[in-house]
């Protein structure tokens, strides 16, 4: 039993005792959930910033790509574009589990996402090659690689996340709010996926329009 | 009337309620930060951390004040050879980018930091450790731009840093790549307060404090969160380009490979302009609660006041293109940035009518807080009057890079941050240390900064006029603005008078000033005053209730108060976030070194990033160390545990 306020200073009529409300709950009512949106809001800024510069020097080139540079390969890219679809309902399912206190369910949804975003990390590598243009080459390789650069760590920073949250629900011990660190990192991952969906469109197949 | 929502503790006898003394024993206990250099480097308190962000702000102030000195002291006459122009380039680059880095946003943002909690009701921040490392991460990025201008390694290409001036074709050497690390250094610690207030102001506030019902500062504070979440990732992103641009061969603003040097000057100011916003707003804060303090009356059209710093928040987003008049924007653009930047003037003039309002039905008593908010009345008009006139596309082409748009932007700093910053230090210092400041000698520090900045700003306006150009480290005698100049130089004297007297006086206070009570000036009516001062740890041993907007003003003799959180740990009262209904309790984590060492492993990584880009893959590594053992809490007695096997 732990020890709570049971002593008044002043006051009686209106007063509330709060001793009975829950400590953990999830969405837009748990304080952590504000700052997991806060977070996305400024990286979702830095991903917009990335792609204004993209759209801004195009100005600067009669074509785009420019000549002599070939467009974007999407062998890498679509695998990836596929694999964050099929990531998404297992993140569902992981944020549905839980909401419910499933243990051994967060456990494997923690753990598979540990799994995709290292995927993701792999895949990534091979898609900042098939952009088939340097960060050096010209402005457009520049803004091209900045875009799934600043993308990429997003999902280094998913990928040490969702280790870490996996280990401590294996190591222990587990507290209740730890299953709304999940759901908050489901929100995330909903985040950092569909952010792709729209720069991938903008590096990889707006130059093909 | 005023009756105390949570006593203090000396305040209440023991024996007549026993069991309040126990009480706030164990509520100490708990919330402290633990005794010596481990607590306090460990220390996770709002308030704590709060006076330490003030003051580092504080000192970075004066930094760029001696800056601001020397670069007067150059110009006083013409062809000086006082300061040569190498050593001059340095010095207004450090004045500018510590006033407006180092000082302004992170001292709006601190006082916020410290003073949210407990306007609202709360016993600390939102995200506690994150506002530990936001603190070191913006501290580290202070000293390290102030140890590379002591190395003769200091920024020289501008506050605003233009390429190509600031690229690597012309800005050679690692001055340029230090000011690019200190702007990150910067927008990380301030995003961070941004995520931490707005958390904090919509779901920590005390039961009954509903949206229409928060204070006009805190409303202040939440629409500048607002902006630097928006605003600030653009120029971390734009110096991230900068030091690609001269790190690793990008070509972002290199035109000969397609880059732009304008894509600089878009990205900078997309958060420049912002950023005047970002250290106004919480500036109007002051000043309401100042002015409904002094006057003692409620302030004049609450939803007008609340609606225009929303509307200043917004409008403050496009008006950036004004600073960029002199490029080759078309005329379209032009016109509609003009009409932009004259449109802002409407909300803060909403704001302005309301305060006369207030003050005219009121009985204003003229203590050196009001006396300040006097003067950031007039200093900030004319600043806001000339920023009408360079809205204008014309009259801008003629000003531009001239000493009167230094006189406007001053003026608008000095009048729209600083003198309403001085009112809150003089207003809220004794809520914070627990004494009063002397009256007297705050009534010379504001006559003398008053006439100090008129002095030395106001004759720039002229000499800009005369065409002066800014950042020019001498200039002939022919020219005939030896004068102005030097009656500039006699103002900049004042003000530095000015402030060393302020100095004094908070030297005094903190010796042996007036003990001020929970409430010293007797009229308060928000939360912060109905605890003692300075507040204990935990900030109030009852969470109070509010019954309307100015809750000191409205309380019963008895006042409610919430009752049945621990007090065996950290625990925070969550509320709904319109109407502050009761929702539930969290359990905020208690002091430790994590942030700290998360800091400066950021830090260390960041400054290597100067050399080699591979920094970023061993200080990554290195700063997911601590950032892990940062997030690995473990349970305590009494707290709800999983046991093993439970599906």
């Amino acid at each position: 039993m732990s020890a709570r306020e049971s002593v008044r200073v002043a006051g009686e009529a209106g007063s509330i005792d709060v001793s009975a409300l829950p400590s953990t709950t999830f969405g837009h009512r748990a304080l952590t959930w504000w700052g997991t949106v806060g977070f996305m809001a400024a990286e979702g800024t830095t991903l917009i910033v990335c792609a204004v510069a993209y759209l801004y020097v195009q100005r600067n080139f009669q074509v785009w790509p420019p000549r002599e540079t070939p467009l974007p390969s999407l062998t890498a890219a679509t695998v990836q574009i596929l694999l964050m679809a099929a990531s998404v309902p297992v993140m569902v399912w992981t944020s549905r589990a839980a909401r419910r206190f499933d243990l051994a369910g967060v456990r494997r949804g923690m753990v598979l996402s540990t799994v995709f975003a290292l995927a993701f990390c792999v895949l990534r590598w091979f898609e900042l090659h098939a952009l088939n243009t340097r960060w050096d080459s010209n402005a457009y390789g520049s803004t091209a690689w900045a875009i799934v650069f600043a993308h990429a760590t997003l999902l280094i920073a998913q990928f040490f996340e969702s280790g870490a949250m996996a280990a401590l629900l294996f190591l222990g011990p587990v507290e209740p709010k730890h299953f709304a660190d999940v759901d908050d990192s489901c929100l995330y991952w909903y985040f950092m996926t569909g952010a792709w969906l729209v720069l991938y469109l903008l590096v990889f197949i707006s130059p093909r329009l | 009337m005023t009756a105390p929502i949570t006593a203090d503790p000396e305040s209440v006898p023991a024996a007549a309620r026993p069991g309040v003394r126990e009480l706030h024993d164990q509520l100490e206990r708990v919330w402290n930060d633990g005794p010596g250099l481990r607590g306090w480097l460990m220390s996770t308190d709002h308030k704590s951390l709060g006076k330490r962000y003030v003051i580092t702000a504080f000192v970075f102030f004066l930094l760029g004040g001696v800056e601001a000195a020397m670069i007067r002291a150059q110009l006083a006459r013409p062809e000086n050879g006082l300061i040569g122009p190498d050593l001059y380039n340095q010095l207004f680059t450090m004045h500018g980018t510590t006033m407006m880095f180092l000082f302004a946003v992170p001292v709006m943002t601190a006082m916020s930091l410290y003073l949210v909690p407990l306007m609202i009701g709360s016993r600390d921040l939102a995200f506690p450790r994150l506002n530990a490392y936001g603190y070191y991460v913006y501290l580290l990025g202070g000293l390290f731009l102030y140890t590379s201008f002591f190395l003769n390694v200091g920024p020289d290409a501008g506050w605003f840093a233009y390429t190509p001036l600031s690229g690597p074709a012309y800005g050679v050497g690692k001055r340029v790549d230090v000011w690019a690390q200190t702007i990150t250094f910067t927008e990380i610690a301030g995003i961070i307060a941004a995520i931490e207030l707005i958390a904090t102001i919509f779901k920590q506030r005390a039961p009954g404090m509903s949206l229409n019902r928060m204070p006009l500062f805190v409303w202040s504070a939440l629409v500048m969160a607002f902006m630097i979440l928006f605003a600030m990732p653009w120029v971390a992103v734009d110096s991230q380009f900068l030091a690609m641009d001269r790190l690793i061969g990008t070509h972002f603003f290199n035109q000969a490979e397609g880059g732009d040097a304008l894509l600089w000057q878009h990205l900078f100011w997309f958060f420049g302009h912002p950023e005047v916003y970002i250290i106004f707003i919480p500036a109007l804060g002051f000043v309401s609660t100042i002015i409904a303090t002094f006057t003692r009356r409620e302030i004049f059209g609450y939803p007008a006041m609340v609606l225009s710093l929303v509307a200043t928040g917004f409008l403050g987003f496009g008006l950036w293109v004004h600073h960029m008049f002199a490029t080759n924007i078309p005329q379209m653009g032009e016109s509609f940035f003009t009409a932009a930047s004259a449109m802002i003037a409407i909300p803060t003039g909403v704001q302005f009518f309301c305060w006369i309002a207030t003050i005219w039905g009121g009985r204003p008593r003229f203590a050196t807080p009001f006396l300040f908010i006097l003067g950031f009345f007039a200093v900030f008009i004319i600043g806001g009057l000339s920023g009408v006139m360079i809205a204008s596309v014309p009259f801008d082409l003629q000003v531009h890079d001239t000493f009167f748009i230094v006189a406007h932007l001053h003026y608008v700093l000095l009048g729209g941050g600083v003198f309403p910053l001085f009112a809150a230090f003089y207003y809220w210092f004794p809520k914070v240390t627990g004494r009063m400041l002397s009256e007297r000698l705050g009534k010379w520090n504001f006559a003398l900064f008053f006439i100090g900045v008129n002095v030395a700003f106001f004759p720039m306006h002229l000499l800009g006029l005369h065409g002066m150009p800014r950042r020019v480290y001498t200039y002939l005698a022919g020219t005939g603005w030896g004068d102005l100049n030097l009656v500039a130089t006699i103002g900049a004297v004042t003000i530095f008078v000015s402030v060393v007297i302020f100095l004094v006086n908070v030297a005094r206070s903190l010796a042996n000033g007036e003990l001020a009570g929970a409430d010293p000036w007797g009229s308060s009516s928000t939360l912060e005053w109905a605890t003692s001062s300075p507040p204990p740890s935990y900030n109030f041993a009852h969470l109070p209730v509010v019954e309307g907007r100015y809750p000191l003003w409205s309380r019963p003799i008895e006042p409610p108060v919430v009752t049945g959180l621990r007090t065996d740990e950290r625990e925070l009262l969550i509320t709904t976030l319109l109407d502050a209904r009761p929702d539930h309790r969290h359990r905020t984590p208690d002091p430790t070194i994590w942030p700290l060492l998360a800091a400066l492993a950021t830090g260390v990584t960041f400054i290597a990033l100067i050399f080699t880009p591979w920094a970023a893959v061993v200080g990554g590594v290195l700063v997911i160390g601590p950032l892990v053992a940062w997030g690995w809490s473990k349970p305590k007695p009494g707290d709800p545990v999983i046991p093993e096997g439970v599906t």
